[in-house]
């Protein structure tokens, strides 16, 4: 087994999640400073609480995939649009630019990639609430 | 081959098709020419009509070949050989046209010419030669009383083609309910439209008139009774029509989704030759905007044909019952329209085909332009595309210029009738009201009867044009589905499962269209062998790889797979076997996962990670944002051609083929890339199969044969250090790479 803790306290060692946006809670690799993969973890769960907290705590700090709750509006601009939406994080603007920044990941998952390059993420679009659906459908 | 029940005196026919033969030079009078020259017990087995003579004019003949001899028949001509004098019979290309010489010692006595497309034929004929004198040798004539029947096909032939409208409706039938529903609802509003102007005639007669000329006892409260009768029709013939095109459009959606899934199912079917021969322009609009057309003709046009010829018919009823002098004035202007619509008809045909044709081109435009636009960019050829938009844009507007040219005239004319009807009717009508007791109620009903018959006759006027241009979508649709594929993805049904991955070539040769690529090669490829490819590029490497893929189809010879031709064997249960990495890698619009695992949608994530670790490309996915999960292929994250390339690797090896096929996999990369690819490739290659085509002669260190094509044949086999040695081809093309590097 390998020591999660001490390599994860070596400096620029980072967490990659493989499958951030359809399995982020699996798949975890470890990269070092030079990019190559020291170790990968399938499932985090298997790991003891320790080093699970020391890995999450480690992948808190990079990870950053919004889930949009709901979406409150979604209006025209010059290049594209602005959504105004709450999310786990909170409520935001942002503004997406072609309909292809919106894509399906199957079985009713999307990911909205706004001009930025963030990721938001609708888990399941039957979850949200009618209103939001009906907002989003027109633009996917 | 079928046996056929009738033995004996069945033979054998290449067909020509003779473009230019003069009337008198016809094959039936050549074919009665040479049967007349037949001697007592010879037998026709097989004829070659050729289409040329020896000054390449063009110029009937033919070739028979019976149990006894072999015939050359020309109308003017007649020459013949013993089966025993001919040594052989050789085809020899020459460009656009062939020869057949007639050897006898060795050399060349007579010789016929003939057009290159024929030469299928041809070889078919020098076949049956063959195998005659194999049996004349043998002195066995029995055994050949019974002959083979088959004729040469064109590869992909089409069936039946019927009249295309009619052809749909047998598509619809599977919805035949509810098609039945929605005609018995258009009977019913149809007939309850009618009932309006039935009301406003006794409105008039019996409540309007006796009101005006005030004879008493007329209650002013049936006018309103009337008027709600009125109404209530209204509301019946509205709800009625809303159910129809409920119903109608129902069928009709289901009737084009089920033609475009079909359309598309089919031409997964079909072989690589047919897509070579396509654009993907037109094959887009066919399956977008024809069956769009269609689809509006049902639901609207069709329904609306169908109300239309039902109010004509119930008009013409109710006309002839109330009046039928004033009726037969009424449709007297009917011949006229007939004659009408039959004209616009025959003009408008050609233009609706010609306009659908035209979307095609448009779409090839752009599904040729967008794709490439990066060379178009690089060659600052961007004008140049706009010029050939225009231009195809042009041909739309064109064609649909000619059609509303004719149409503009079509409509005013049917009004104009229209007009003439009923000013008929008034004269008639007011003649008749006058001397014959008509009451003004009836004329008036006649007036609003005439007025719909007419308005109708204008309406199903326009029917003509969509039902126009729904039949030449139609007809472009089963122009696809009516292509038989050449190679049935069930020909074979012998399911061979997991494959050790023996392979043979065994003598075969290749033609694309009439050119000859591969032209007899004869080679063993044990199981788990790797065979480097190499040869000048055009020699017939992809073709033999794709030959191995079973994507075309050999023209002689046979590719044996663990002794079992391939073409015996279920297609998809072979291919399952196999794993193909090309030079240009295409990636799916998908995640890189999705890609990976395309081969085997069902593999699991570790199976993914693994294939891409062996393939060296887990290293560069975890660079990028969303890691497996990243978006590739069309509009998504661009990678670059190393990187696709080892995507596509693991493609291959997540399905753990056992034949592999590497079809210079490592060209376009550079140097550092292609160790990494190398690499990766090397751990894919062992336990396989391989065949691998480099033109990096380096990439092939670890085959353990070389096999050198050339102009499609084997020119040498051997490792690396025989081939050196023997300076022939491939030390000449190791000598040119090493110049390179060094320059
Ligand atoms: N679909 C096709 N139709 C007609 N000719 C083709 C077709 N594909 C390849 N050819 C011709 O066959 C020859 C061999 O091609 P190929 O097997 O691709 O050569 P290479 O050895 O470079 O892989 C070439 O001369 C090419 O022009
Ligand atoms: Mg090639």
């Amino acid at each position: 087994m390998i020591d999660l803790i001490s390599i994860l306290q070596q400096p620029d060692v980072r967490p990659i999640r493989l499958f951030p946006l359809t399995d982020p809670e699996r798949w975890v690799a470890i990269l070092d400073s030079k990019g190559q993969e020291v170790a990968c973890i399938e499932d985090p769960a298997t790991l003891d609480a320790t080093q699970r907290a020391a890995l999450d705590a480690a992948l808190a700090k990079r990870h950053f995939v919004p889930v949009i709750r709901r979406i409150l509006m979604i209006t025209r601009a010059p290049d594209g649009h602005d959504w105004l939406v709450e999310t786990d994080r909170g409520t935001t603007t942002f503004r997406i630019e072609t309909d292809e920044s919106i894509q399906s990941l199957g079985s009713g998952r999307i990911v909205i990639i706004d001009k930025l390059g963030t990721r938001y993420l609708v888990p399941k679009i039957t979850d949200l609430d009618r209103d939001s659906r009906r907002k989003l459908e027109r633009y996917y | 081959m079928t046996r056929t029940a009738f033995t004996g005196l069945s033979t054998v026919v290449f067909h020509l098709t003779l473009p230019h033969a003069s009337p008198n030079e016809n094959p039936e009078t050549l074919l009665q020419n040479a049967e007349k020259r037949l001697v007592t017990g010879e037998r026709i087995i097989a004829r070659l009509f050729t289409d040329l003579d020896w000054n390449l004019h063009f110029h009937a003949g033919l070739i028979v070949l019976t149990n006894l001899r072999l015939l050359h028949v020309e109308l003017a001509q007649f020459q013949a050989w013993k089966l025993e004098e001919v040594q052989d019979l050789t085809l020899e290309e020459m460009g656009a046209t062939a020869a057949i010489h007639l050897m006898q010692a060795d050399s060349s006595v007579w010789h016929w010419r003939i057009t290159v497309g024929h030469v299928r034929e041809v070889e078919a004929f020098l076949a049956k030669l063959k195998e005659q004198r194999g049996t004349v040798t043998s002195e066995t004539e029995a055994a050949v009383d019974e002959e083979d029947v088959f004729s040469v096909e064109e590869p992909e032939t089409k069936t039946s083609t019927g009249q295309p409208l009619v052809r749909l409706f047998k598509f619809s039938s599977k919805w035949y309910k509810l098609m039945l529903l929605g005609f018995v609802l258009t009977v019913a509003s149809t007939a309850s439209g009618l009932i309006g102007p039935w009301l406003t005639m006794s409105l008039v007669d019996e409540v309007l008139i006796p009101l005006q000329t005030a004879t008493s006892d007329v209650l002013i409260g049936r006018v309103y009774h009337f008027v709600l009768m009125l109404a209530g029709a209204a509301v019946l013939t509205w709800l009625l029509q809303w159910a129809t095109t409920y119903v109608i459009s129902r069928v009709a959606e289901r009737v084009t989704s089920h033609m475009r899934r079909a359309t598309f199912e089919h031409l997964q079917k079909l072989s690589l030759t047919y897509f070579n021969k396509k654009r993907t322009g037109d094959l887009i609009s066919r399956i977008g905007s024809d069956t769009d057309n269609i689809s509006l003709f049902i639901s609207v046009n069709f329904i609306d044909f169908a109300c239309d010829v039902m109010t004509i018919l119930f008009t013409a009823v109710i006309l002839f019952s109330l009046n039928p002098m004033l009726a037969l004035a009424a449709i007297g202007p009917l011949p006229i329209v007939a004659w009408l619509v039959q004209w616009v008809r025959s003009h408008l045909r050609g233009g609706f085909a010609a306009a659908s044709r035209a979307w095609s081109a448009m779409n090839s435009v752009l599904s040729d332009t967008i794709p490439g636009v990066r060379v178009v960019k690089a060659f600052a050829q961007e004008q140049r595309e706009i010029d050939r938009f225009r231009e195809q844009d042009q041909q739309i507007f064109d064609t649909n210029d000619r059609v509303n040219r004719t149409w503009s005239f079509f409509e005013p004319t049917i009004s104009l009738l229209t007009d003439i009807g009923l000013l008929v009717i008034w004269g008639a009508g007011a003649w008749s009201v006058a001397y014959e007791h008509t009451t003004v109620g009836v004329l008036t009903g006649f007036v609003l009867y005439v007025g719909r018959f007419y308005g109708k006759l204008d309406s199903m006027s326009r029917f003509v044009a969509s039902a126009q241009r729904a039949a030449s979508s139609a007809h472009r649709i089963f122009d696809i589905l009516d292509v038989k594929p050449d190679m049935p993805i069930t020909s074979g049904m012998l399911k061979v499962g997991r494959l050790s991955g023996a392979i043979e070539f065994r003598g075969i040769k290749f033609r694309h269209g009439s050119r000859q690529i591969i032209r007899g090669i004869d080679l063993k490829i044990a199981p788990g062998e790797m065979i480097g490819l190499v040869g000048p590029s055009g020699a017939g490497k992809t073709t033999l790889v794709n030959l191995a893929c079973r994507f075309f189809d050999v023209s002689e010879g046979a590719v044996l797979v663990d002794g079992h031709d391939l073409r015996e064997i279920d297609v998809v249960d072979y291919r399952r076997n196999l794993g193909l990495v090309l030079q240009e890698p295409y990636l799916f619009f998908g995640t890189i996962a999705e890609n990976i695992a395309y081969g085997k949608p069902d593999a699991t994530r570790t199976e993914i990670i693994a294939a891409a670790k062996a393939a060296r490309a887990h290293d560069f996915i975890l660079k990028l944002t969303d890691a497996y999960d990243s978006m590739v292929g069309e509009r998504g994250q661009q990678l670059s051609g190393g990187e696709r390339q080892r995507i596509s690797i693991a493609r291959a090896l997540l399905v753990n083929p056992a034949i592999l096929i590497l079809d210079e996999a490592t060209s376009s990369v550079d140097t550092e890339t292609e160790r990494e690819i190398q690499a990766a490739l090397d751990h894919l290659v062992k336990g396989r199969t391989t065949i691998a085509i480099a033109h990096r002669l380096g990439t092939l260190c670890k085959a353990n044969r070389l096999v050198v094509v050339d102009n499609g044949v084997i020119s040498e086999i051997g490792t690396h250090e025989d081939l050196m040695n023997r300076s022939g081809t491939y030390a000449r093309l190791h000598q040119a790479m090493v110049e390179v590097n060094q320059a």
